[in-house]
């Protein structure tokens, strides 16, 4: 019994990364209905840059400003590439699209970085912390992680439901052409959306790198875990997201802990096509996945 | 009225996300006439073409086809009943030229399999190419068999309407449902596509719904009013036209007719 | 004409006769070139096949499917664990051989494809592609659930071809009939023809003699860099060993542990080629291992092209179209849209998983690294290169994955730039290319030259 509770605690840290992948997934989703399958390839390539900037710099704090300005950028100059196809309602092309800027992302830094594994400054404790006596398999810097995620889910939170953007981005996931019609600009809007999940999905980045190390296809495992949860959170979802992607994580942990990590993957994918096999919208989501 | 119906919805309910979009609604069509569904926006009246051709399926009541209750309708299903529906707008197959786009309304017919198809064996040969013919001939009936090998964008809207309607002729219907099909149509168009629709009876019978009140009042046998999901009106056009409750529900909302 | 193609039979005559003589030059050709080409051959072959299914599944029924290269797995490892394990076909007297292992690998295909059909079938776009992307990371580590029967992460090591009689026992394994002496003088007197080899199975022990006494044969080979593992492969294993090679497709990357350190030759080509000719098969002394690989892959893809063939240009095709166009419409002109795309995932991955198999094959050797999605990516990077829905542009496509990384090396040689730019340079060209095909030229590069064409025949057709 202690050992499952050990296991479920243990997938904590990497459940919050999950959340947060999952998050940038969803935001992309809701502002121009396109799965942006590169945002793995954005984050291990703003990862990258920050790596660049913490060993030129020695600060892990600038390091992650970086990554999170670099986020940003590169969501948006991703967002330009993708919207054609879509507004041709080539949702192939979209999707397509989407894993051409992956391949061209990981080959970029494979040239720029190299293709080996590299590793990541640990700036806080990775340590398990003793607590009552007892050793607990959840380490300060999963904290760490832990409290970077919550931060970014109330500001999400508070940017949603309280300022005008927030509403206007709201809006325009839920009709784009009424939301035209009540003054808001569409197009900047989408525009911040793939911004914001830049950001998000850049944080992940950073946070994960020092527990995963960084090469050009370390994250990838990651976007069958993000995406699973995504759709099973409902994929329209944000709190869908955060919520299934800390459970994911935590399932996933229990299942590494009792047999093998070898398995995640395919337990991942056993949750995918159960979800979409019997409930296809998702838990949060009223967002169906079926065609007509 | 005569009592032969080729089809009937007796009490159809549908209920999607909580709004109530068909209510006990009863409509025969009597074999051999043209009948029309008519009444405002939101109506329903599109629902109760999708509850005929099983896209959905209603949470009571029934409906009788040839005599049959059809309880398990797949609209996959409907040509080979016998049935042939037209889209809104004009539904065709962007990549396909016309010809085939009226191919493929005769698919109930196609008896070979993946597998022989797969192989090219030489009686598929011989389905397509009956197919082909007879998907001439609908183009020709229709006037544009000249337009066969040109794709649906390369096409003006009345003729893309045109080819919509040889596909739904090509499996040779007794019943035809038509959504709209005065949608876009110029009113030149529209004497020759009246003149159509009874060239059609009492061979094969028709049900159409229709915001053109000119075209139903002049081809309809027998017209049916919903409003809010209910049967409010039917009769021939002269009753419907003098109904206090149409025109209070639709007649006098458009001002129309 | 037009009425003379009309005739019952005649797309059955002049799609047979088409392939044929495309068969035939191919044979031709094999015969004519040098085994490294042979090689280049059967894995375009290979490519060519399994994009077959793509142009089926992505370009006509319009379903972004990641999971063919999965597909590709599972035929891959039907072939060998049904070739290592049986020495008859079950309930049958039939001795096992090479052409029943492919066909137990469409089998294995068939169903697979059948399974993620009919639940992909109901699914959206991006639905579909996520869960055919977790199809092409979940499938191959099944491998290391089953490390006895499917070799875990080692994969397994096949005698390529399948041995006359089949394999030896167990228990024999290393073992040789003749005397060991013999191999590296017959190996040394061939220039890339290798003599018949006697070891039974290619088992890592004889591996690396075998290899360096290869490269005489090969010049070409020596020179490829080696790939660092950093490919579009999803390796989740960081240990995958570079293995580099000319061969060296997006795919390889990972390529096994298995292999050694490779030193003297890098390729994946050469490793088969003795330990496949069985002295015991009876081989002649001319055989050329990739020869034979290209002749099998290019009878495969002519058969599998056949049969593409007469569903795109047939009834069928047209269907799939429709459905992917207007389900709605082809619902009610009486076409079933989930039976359409059920079939067209079926189709498309009974091709996957042959071409798995001719694959194994290739390679003398299956496992998880080989069959990553990096092999799925490059099956989307062929066919939308080559045009979503042509099978010429998936010909095109395979063309274009096999030689763009010579072409890449050769030009990397000349010029002098580092490795990790030249590993890497392919996989940025592709990416890029998808990226600007998608925008600007949905059609890819058949579509090009449709539009290309069309817009010329409109211009002399105004001016005259």
């Amino acid at each position: 019994m202690t050992q499952l509770i050990d296991y479920i605690l243990g997938g904590a840290g990497s459940g919050m990364i999950i959340a947060l992948m999952a998050l940038a997934l969803v935001l992309t989703w809701r502002a121009t209905r396109v799965v942006n399958f590169a945002q793995v390839g954005q984050a291990m390539f703003t990862t990258f840059i920050a790596l660049s900037l913490q060993t030129l710099t020695g600060s892990w704090w600038v390091a992650l400003l970086g990554a999170l300005v670099a986020g940003a950028v590169v969501g948006v100059v991703v967002q330009y590439l993708v919207l054609r196809p879509v507004k041709r309602m080539d949702t192939s092309g979209a999707i397509i699209a989407t894993f051409g800027v992956l391949i061209a992302l990981q080959a970029a830094a494979g040239m720029i970085w190299g293709g080996d594994s590299q590793a990541y400054p640990q700036p806080f404790n990775n340590t398990a912390l003793t607590v009552f006596g007892r050793e607990w398999p959840i380490s300060a810097y999963d904290l760490v992680v832990i409290g970077f995620g919550v931060a970014l889910v109330i500001g999400l939170t508070l940017l949603f439901t309280r300022t005008n953007l927030g509403l206007a981005m709201r809006a325009t996931a839920f009709n784009p052409e009424v939301a035209r019609l009540s003054g808001v600009r569409v197009s900047r809007t989408l525009t911040i959306g793939w911004a914001l999940a830049g950001i998000v999905g850049a944080l992940a980045g950073v946070l994960v790198a020092p527990v995963s190390g960084i090469s050009p296809n370390s994250f990838d495992i990651l976007l069958v875990f993000a995406f699973t949860a995504a759709v099973i959170g409902g994929l329209d979802s944000l709190i869908g997201a955060v919520s299934v992607g800390i459970g994911t994580g935590l399932i996933l942990s229990v299942v590494s802990g009792y047999s093998d990590s070898s398995n995640a993957p395919v337990v991942a994918l056993i949750l995918l096509a159960l979800n979409l096999a019997l409930k296809p919208e998702g838990i949060f989501g009223h967002n169906s996945a079926r065609s007509v | 009225m005569p009592g032969d119906a080729i089809l009937e919805l007796r009490d159809v309910s549908v209920r999607l996300s909580g709004l109530q979009i068909l209510d006990h609604v009863t409509i025969s069509v009597p074999r051999g006439h043209v009948v029309g569904v008519i009444g405002p926006n939101g109506a329903g009246k599109t629902t109760v073409f999708n509850v005929i051709s099983g896209f959905v399926r209603p949470d009571s009541g029934t409906v009788t086809y040839d005599g049959r209750v059809q309880r398990r309708m797949k609209p996959h299903h409907l040509t080979r009943m016998g049935i042939a529906r037209t889209l809104q707008g004009v539904g065709l197959f962007g990549r396909l030229p016309a010809l085939e786009n009226v191919m493929q309304g005769g698919s109930g017919r196609i008896r070979s399999g993946i597998v022989s198809q797969s192989l090219a064996m030489p009686w598929t040969d011989i389905e397509s190419e009956r197919l082909r013919v007879e998907a001439l001939a609908a183009l020709d009936q229709l006037g544009i068999a000249d337009q066969a090998d040109r794709l649906p964008s390369e096409l003006p809207y009345p003729i893309q309407k045109r080819v919509a309607l040889a596909r739904a002729m090509v499996s040779d219907p007794d019943l035809l449902l038509l959504d709209e099909p005065a949608g876009g149509v110029s009113a030149d168009d529209m004497a020759d596509l009246a003149q159509l629709i009874r060239g059609w009876v009492p061979e094969r019978s028709v049900l159409l719904v229709e915001h053109h009140m000119e075209l139903v009042m002049e081809v309809c046998d027998l017209i049916w009013v919903l409003d809010a999901g209910r049967v409010i009106a039917s009769g021939t056009p002269d009753e419907v036209r003098s109904d206090p409750a149409v025109l209070a529900a639709y007649l006098g909302e458009d001002g129309a007719a | 004409m037009q009425n003379l193609l009309r005739l019952p039979g005649a797309r059955l005559v002049t799609h047979a006769v088409l392939v044929l003589a495309i068969w035939r030059v191919a044979m031709l050709v094999t015969d004519a070139v040098d085994p490294l080409t042979d090689y280049y051959i059967a894995l375009v072959a290979m490519y060519a096949t399994a994009m077959f299914g793509m142009v089926i599944l992505v370009g006509l029924s319009g379903q972004v499917s990641l999971g063919n290269g999965a597909l590709m797995a599972i035929g891959g490892y039907v072939f060998a664990v049904t070739t290592l394990n049986w020495q008859t076909v079950p309930f049958t007297s039939f001795p096992m051989n090479g052409t029943w292992a492919i066909v137990f690998a469409a089998i294995g295909g068939v169903v697979a494809g059948l399974l993620i059909g009919i639940l992909g079938a109901r699914l959206r776009g991006p639905y579909l592609a996520g869960l055919t992307l977790g199809i092409a990371v979940g499938i191959p580590a099944i491998a290391n659930r089953f490390p006895d029967l499917l070799g875990g992460e080692t994969g397994l090591e096949l005698t390529v071809p399948y041995p006359d009689g089949g394999y030896a026992p167990v228990d024999d394994t290393g073992t040789t009939d003749e005397p060991v002496d013999v191999l590296p003088t017959a190996q040394a007197g061939a220039s890339g023809d290798a003599t018949p080899a006697p070891g039974d199975e290619l088992t890592l022990d004889t591996f690396p003699t075998e290899q360096a006494a290869l490269p005489t044969g090969q010049p070409p080979l020596a020179s490829s860099g080696t790939g660092t593992g950093d490919e579009l492969t999803l390796d989740t294993f960081p240990t995958a060993q570079p293995s580099g090679g000319t061969g060296d497709e997006l795919t390889l990357d990972t390529f096994p542990t298995a292999t050694p350190e490779p030193v003297a030759s890098p390729d994946l080509s050469s490793a088969p080629i003795d330990g496949g000719t069985d002295a015991l098969a009876g081989v002649d002394v001319g055989f050329v291992l990739e020869r034979w690989q290209a002749g099998l892959a290019v009878a495969v893809a002519c058969i599998v092209g056949f049969v593409a063939l007469n569903l795109v240009r047939g009834r069928q095709g047209q269907v799939w179209r429709a459905v992917r166009d207007d389900p709605v419409a082809a619902a009610v002109s009486g076409i079933s849209p989930s039976t359409s795309k059920v079939s067209a995932f079926v189709v498309s991955s009974l091709f996957a998983a042959v071409a798995g198999a001719v694959f194994a094959q290739i390679l003398a050797y299956v496992g998880p690294g080989a069959f990553g999605l990096g092999l799925s990516l490059s099956l989307l990077v062929g066919i939308v290169l080559g045009g979503r829905g042509s099978l010429v542009g998936a010909l095109l496509g395979a063309v274009l994955l096999v030689w763009l990384p010579e072409f890449v090396l050769q030009l990397a040689g000349d010029r002098g730039w580092p490795e990790q730019v030249t590993n890497n340079a392919p996989n940025l060209i592709y990416g890029l290319l998808v990226v600007l095909v998608v925008l600007v030229a949905p059609g890819g590069i058949v579509g090009g030259i449709q539009a290309g064409y069309a817009r010329l025949r409109g211009r002399a057709g105004r001016s005259g």
